[in-house]
Formats: C-alpha cells, structure tokens, sequence
C-alpha cells in the first residue's frame, strides 16, 4: 500500500517538477552518511556526529516509525549508501565525511524527496541536478559558523608565531629557540584580510577586532556601516587589489562553479611575499599543486586548514608533505559543540518535514527547483 | 681607569673577608663614570638562522642590533651564548663587566656567588621580560639595578596563550599529526575538540598580560573569570565582562581553562602542586607561559597522564633549556615550545629598542621608565616581594 501510494505521488510530483518535501505521512526511510566513531564513539555520549552516535535520533525516528539506516561506506558502486539509493525518502549527508550526490546518484533515487547537510556546505551534492529533479536541499546554517571562525584564528596563530616547529622540536628532545624566533611574529599590527564576509567571515573579524589588526575584506554585497565600524573592517571592492595589501588571507567563501579554482598560480602570485592563507571554507577554491608551489618556494610563508579536494584527502596529497603547513582533517565545524548544534537541526528539519512544515528560511540550499543566491 | 677602582674595591672587600655582602646599596651608583664600559651580553645562538632575517635582532649574531651604537661610543660589548658553567665565556667577562644583558629565553642565571665576583657590575638589563633568573634579594644586598623592558612582550605572550587554549580545547595536533603521517580519521579529532565559545576561562593574575589576554578573549562569549591580589579596574572589568575571584581555591573548580599570569616569586614556587591541580576540574585545559617552576613537574606529568589535565601547553620549563627527558615533552595532549612567546621579531625589536633606550639613560646618569625597575636601590619591585 505504502509503495502503490509512494508511486502514484512521483507521477503527480513528475508532474508538478516537484518532489514536494511536505508530503505523506508514513513511515520514511531515512539514510544517514557519516564519520565512523571507532574506539571513540563510546568515550563521550556527547560525540553525535559519528555513525555510531548517528546524530543521537535513532530513538526519536524509530519511536515513531521511520527506518534510520546510519554508515560511513560512500564510495564506489557496491558500498553501503548505493543499496540504499533507491527506495530512501531523505539522505542525511555531513562534510566532513561527504556522500558525493551525483547527478546519477539523484537519478536512481526514486524516493528521494529532502537532502539534509548535518552541518554547512552541500558542494558535495550536483545542485543543479537536485534542483531539475525536485528535490528540496537545506543545512544547518550557523551551526558551525562559530567554531570555523575560532579555528581559522587558530590557524592564523599557529603560522603567524611559528608554533609547529617548537612542538615538533620538543617533542623530539631538542632546544633552538632561534630555529623558530627568526620568522615568528606577532599578529598585533599585520594586515588580514578575509575574502568572503558573510557569517563566518564576520565572525572571524570579530574576533580578530582585540588584535588590533587591520583588518580588510572583500564581498559581493558591503557589510552594514554600523557592524563595519564596530568591527573596524574596510570593504575591497577589488579582490586582486586587496590581495597584494595582506599579510594574512582567510578565505571564507563557498565553493560555487564561480569560485572554484580561483586561486591559482596568478592570483597566488599577487599576495605578498612571505604571506599566510588559512582555508577553512572548500579545497577546491584553490589550485591544489599552486598552493604547494608557493609553499616550497616560501611565497605563502604558511597555509593552514582543514578543507582538501577530495576529501578524505589521499595518503600522497601534497599538502600533506609541503613545507610550513598547518592543515588537518575536515574538523573544524565538527567539535563536540557543533555536532550537538547540527544534529538538533536536522532533527528539528526532519520534524517540520514530517509535519508538512517549511524550515528555517536561511536553512534552503535547493528550494522548489531554485538555488540559494550564493550558489547561483 | 676602571679596572684601578675595581682592584681598590676588590683590596676593600678583602679586608672584609669573603662572604660580608660587599658594597653598601648606595656605593655601586648607577650614574656613576662616564667612561668606557664594558657590557655584555648573553643571547641564545642564531646559527644557521641569524642570516635568514635582518630583523632578527635578539639572538648572538645580532645582539640586539646594538653593536655599532656602543662600540662608537667606546664601550666594550662582548655577547656570547655560553652561559653554564665555571669554564663558560660568560666566566671569563664576570669580574669586570660593568653592565650584563641577559635574557629569559636562554638565561643566563645571575647567582650570588657570581654577583659577589663581578666587582665592577653596577647594571643588569633584561632583554624582555622575568628576572627570576637573577638572584634578586643579592642583587639588591649588592646596590645593583636590575631593570627590565617592561611591556616588550605583553601582547606576544597574550596572544600565544590565546593560541595554546585553542590548540587545546579544539584538539588540534592529533589532526595535524595525522595529516602529516598520510591518515585521515575525523573520530580520532571530533570526540574531543570543543568551541572555545561558552566556556569558563580563569586568568591567575590580571596584570599587563592578564589583561590583554581578557581583552582578546572577549570575543569569544566565554565566562571570563580573573584572580589576583588586585582588581582590576571597573571599566575593564565592565568592557571585558570579567569576574574577579578574590579566593584562586574557590575560582579553579569552575573553570574549564586555566591560564597563568603571575610571575615567578618565592610565594607562586610550586604553588600548582599536587592538591591544587586536583581542585580542578577534570578535563580542564591549562597554558602557562608565565614560569615553569610555578607547576609541580611531575604532578602536572600525571595529571595529564590520567586525563585530570586534558591539555597542558606553555613556553615556559624549569630548567631552561629543558633537557632532553624532561617529562613534559612525552606527556600526553601537550602544546609545548621551547620559550618563544616573547621573542618574536616584534617582541625583539621592543626590547632591543628598549635595552638601548635603558643603555643609553645609563650612560647619561638618567633614570628609566620607572615601571622597567625590578631592583633599584636595594629594594625589590612589588611583585617580587
């Protein structure tokens, strides 16, 4: 009956170009792809973000009918998801272990009505392909939009003043202080600029405002006047004319078909001498073998984050081996306190979707066929 | 002319007999000579670095840029970074240096026994900032001045200890580790990274770099709490957002970071021992770039061990530099360096700028900023009291 029922609303969706997020009640079958937690998942009840931890709603989706299948096997035509592809109603998919929702993928999905993001960022999905097929996209937007600023502040901290090589000095037994004084400086005084001010961005420069920086961003759109003199930023309207000012860059834009790849040899070329990157946002904004270029060469003195393409990063990633590098694994809007943030929006998403409700407005990445503007 | 008033002295206090502490405060004046003077100094070794950056002025090579400004005037300056033991350069200068810069990243330590030798030392400079490793009580029996670059390296300090609560509570090296060693698993990171947001920070002295510190943390909406023998004042009290704490047993329970500000003085040796790192609480986060004889080695080594301390990070060891089996180095979620966070290339510059400043005050028989006093006329700076 479900299944008759199921199908006689994808011919009336077909129909509409919609797969409308706001139908049946009924038991859905809900997929989740995430990180494995291993040993850890049982050290800390709080640790929701791991497949075992399976966002802390299997209890609340089963209680009330729904099926909740969790796994971290993505890849390849025989992994776990791909079983699951065509009967699932939502996929639930996080960017720091991300399912790669191909324009295929969405094809063979012939249940598939809502795509969530346990956090920020659905480049991982083809858009464009969700939109044509009805499908209804959203995020968690601001869940993690804190914990990527701190983390980029971190990042500009550890190159600025030179800390891996006096960790790594210690840890191995040694003592030269000059091996690490003779290119570390203060933050206080330098110039940083973030490419990309929305929240994050803005985030970031409020934290960054006690440094006592000078403290420049780029953007489509000018902050509003009051935030810009609270925060003491100044507007570039310029991108390329901005760039050559900085001693720091951060970049805090998403990953668009209009920002991939933007920086490149060229525009690396146009920063200072000696200058920092810290790339929290998406490894494909940047030209992966030019990053590792201008590292060798000492252009960037130092590029730190924890975004890669592809991700999981391969064992012989450049970025792994180049010089004065400060990157991890994508964990920056994955703390503790993001997972809690990110999974009481899904679940509160999975909700109003049961319920026939729309969502927070700002949480929409595909809606009713559009993209939201910073995809477009 | 010098080495003739030294001999006189030296006949004097042989009279005395070796261990009368031999001079009257008054004797050794500070705006005594003009005159050539011999100053040394000792710096940690640039080595292979020192040519790697003009501006790179706290280290032997350099030292601190002042070379060509002393010795056209006609003063000696011999600089070195041999500092330990009876047969060191530093040995060879002590008996007639009139003035020693020394320095906190690679100090030279100021004992008695070498102070009661060096019987022409009227000065001691600080390049940077922590005197501890001069024996000041002696100092001041002796009549010397002691005098630091106060405010050199406050904001470098602030904001390294900024960075190692980050590094901490965020869980950053094990994700840096695996970068570098070809892994990738997000779990081994995320199970225990937390935002800085939201959480209790405790500062254990609210002077200069305290402060900055509060300041800078602002931001980051967390419970700002500040314990010293002073509060601070009202308005930043208010712009900060901070609490004071007057009881530091009551404050260390509540916080989830815990910073150290205080300097290294006979009353805060050994203070964090083994019952007071056991008042916090479990799985607290601790930076401290302040001294390292403030911790109880080996009960901070546990600590960490057991997962009571969930992160310790600092710049600071005792002794320096720290041997190769000190503790802290193998001890589990550590943010260690060797002591680094006060002599950046902008911290150098400040206090070169500010040793050549005091140098130059010396020579004309002038005061210093009075704040830079740590020993001046046989008496010793409120907080080292």
């Amino acid at each position: 009956m479900a299944m008759w029922r199921a199908a006689a609303r994808q011919l009336v969706d077909r129909a509409l170009g919609s797969r409308a997020a706001h139908t049946s009640a009924g038991s859905k079958k809900i997929v989740g792809v995430f990180y494995k937690g291993w040993e850890y998942a049982d050290k800390n009840p709080n640790f929701v973000g791991c497949v075992e931890g399976a966002l802390g709603i299997r209890g609340w989706l089963e209680s009330q009918g729904h099926q909740y299948i969790v796994t971290d096997d993505k890849e390849g035509p025989n992994c776990e998801l791909e079983k699951h592809i065509e009967d699932m109603h939502v996929l639930i998919t996080t960017p720091f272990h991300p399912a790669y929702v191909t324009a295929e993928r969405i094809k063979k999905a012939k249940n598939l009505e809502l795509l969530l993001t346990a956090g920020i960022g659905s480049d991982h999905i083809d858009l464009p392909a969700a939109a044509a097929a009805g499908l209804t996209v959203a995020e968690v937007t601001g869940s993690n939009t804190v914990s990527v600023a701190e983390d980029e502040l971190l990042r500009i901290l550890i190159l600025l003043r030179n800390f891996l090589p006096g960790y790594q000095q210690v840890v191995q037994g040694e003592w030269n202080v000059a091996g690490i004084a003779h290119r570390a400086y203060d933050l206080e005084g330098k110039t940083v600029g973030t490419v990309g001010a929305g929240r994050i961005g803005r985030l970031l420069l409020q934290r960054l405002k006690p440094f006592n920086c000078n403290l420049l961003y780029h953007d489509r759109l000018q902050i509003d006047p009051e935030l810009e003199k609270e925060i003491g930023a100044k507007f570039e309207e310029d991108l390329d004319a901005m760039l050559p000012k900085c001693d720091v860059i951060v970049i805090n834009t998403p990953l668009t078909e209009k920002t991939r790849g933007m920086f490149n040899k060229e525009r690396i070329a146009k920063m200072k001498k000696g200058v920092i990157v810290v790339n929290n946002a998406r490894g494909a904004i940047m030209d992966t073998q030019a990053v590792a270029d201008a590292c060798s060469s000492g252009h960037i003195a130092g590029y730190g984050g924890d975004v890669w393409f592809p991700q999981p990063a391969p064992k012989d990633h450049p970025w792994r081996y180049m010089p004065n590098h400060a990157m991890t694994p994508h964990i920056s809007g994955t703390t503790i306190d993001a997972q809690l943030r990110y999974a009481e929006g899904v679940r509160d998403m999975l909700d109003r979707y049961f319920k026939g409700e729309d969502f927070p407005v700002h949480n929409y990445i595909v809606k009713e066929g559009q993209l939201a503007s910073q995809y477009q | 002319m010098a080495m003739r008033r030294a001999a006189q002295q030296a006949a004097r206090f042989a009279m005395l007999g070796p261990h009368v502490p031999h001079i009257a405060p008054a004797a050794r004046s500070l705006h005594a000579s003009a005159g050539s003077k011999k100053i040394v100094g000792v710096f940690y070794k640039g080595g292979e670095y020192a040519d790697r950056n003009p501006n790179f002025v706290g280290c032997a090579e350099h030292a601190l840029g002042i070379r060509g400004w002393l010795e056209s005037q006609g003063h000696q300056y011999i600089v070195t970074d041999d500092k330990d033991g009876p047969n060191c350069e530093l040995e060879k200068h002590i008996a007639d240096a009139h003035v020693l810069i020394t320095t906190p990243f690679h100090p030279a330590y100021v004992t008695a026994d070498r102070i009661a030798r060096a019987k022409n030392l009227e000065l001691l400079l600080t390049a940077g900032i922590g005197s501890d490793h001069v024996d000041l009580p002696a100092a001041a029996a002796a009549g010397l001045t002691v005098a630091e670059v106060t405010g050199s390296n406050t904001v470098s300090v602030a904001e390294d200890q900024l960075m190692r609560v980050l590094v901490l509570m965020r869980n950053f090296l094990p994700g840096h580790h695996q970068a570098i060693r070809g892994e990738w698993d997000v779990a081994g990171v995320a199970h225990r990274a937390y935002d800085l947001e939201g959480k209790t920070v405790g500062t254990v002295g609210a002077g200069r770099i305290g402060r900055l510190l509060l300041q800078r943390l602002r931001p980051f909406n967390c419970r700002l709490l500040y314990h010293d023998r002073l509060r601070i004042d009202p308005e930043l009290e208010a712009e900060t957002g901070a609490q004071f704490e007057a009881e530091l047993d009551a404050m260390l329970p509540k916080c989830d970071v815990v910073v150290l500000n205080m300097p290294l003085t006979e009353k805060t040796r050994g203070m964090f021992d083994k019952e007071r790192i056991a008042r916090m609480k479990k799985g607290v986060i601790i930076v401290n770039n302040a001294r390292g004889a403030i911790m109880d080695t080996r009960a901070v080594a546990d600590a960490c061990a057991t997962g009571h301390i969930a992160g310790y990070g600092g710049d600071v060891w005792h002794p320096q530099p720290a041997p190769k089996d000190h503790p802290w180095r193998y001890m589990p979620n550590n943010a260690m360096t060797p002591h680094i966070s006060g002599t950046t290339i902008d911290g150098q510059l400040r206090y070169a700028a500010g040793v050549k400043d005091m140098l130059e005050r010396y020579f004309k028989g002038q005061d210093f900023p009075v704040q830079n006093y740590i020993v001046k006329e046989g008496k010793l700076a409120g907080q080292y009291q």
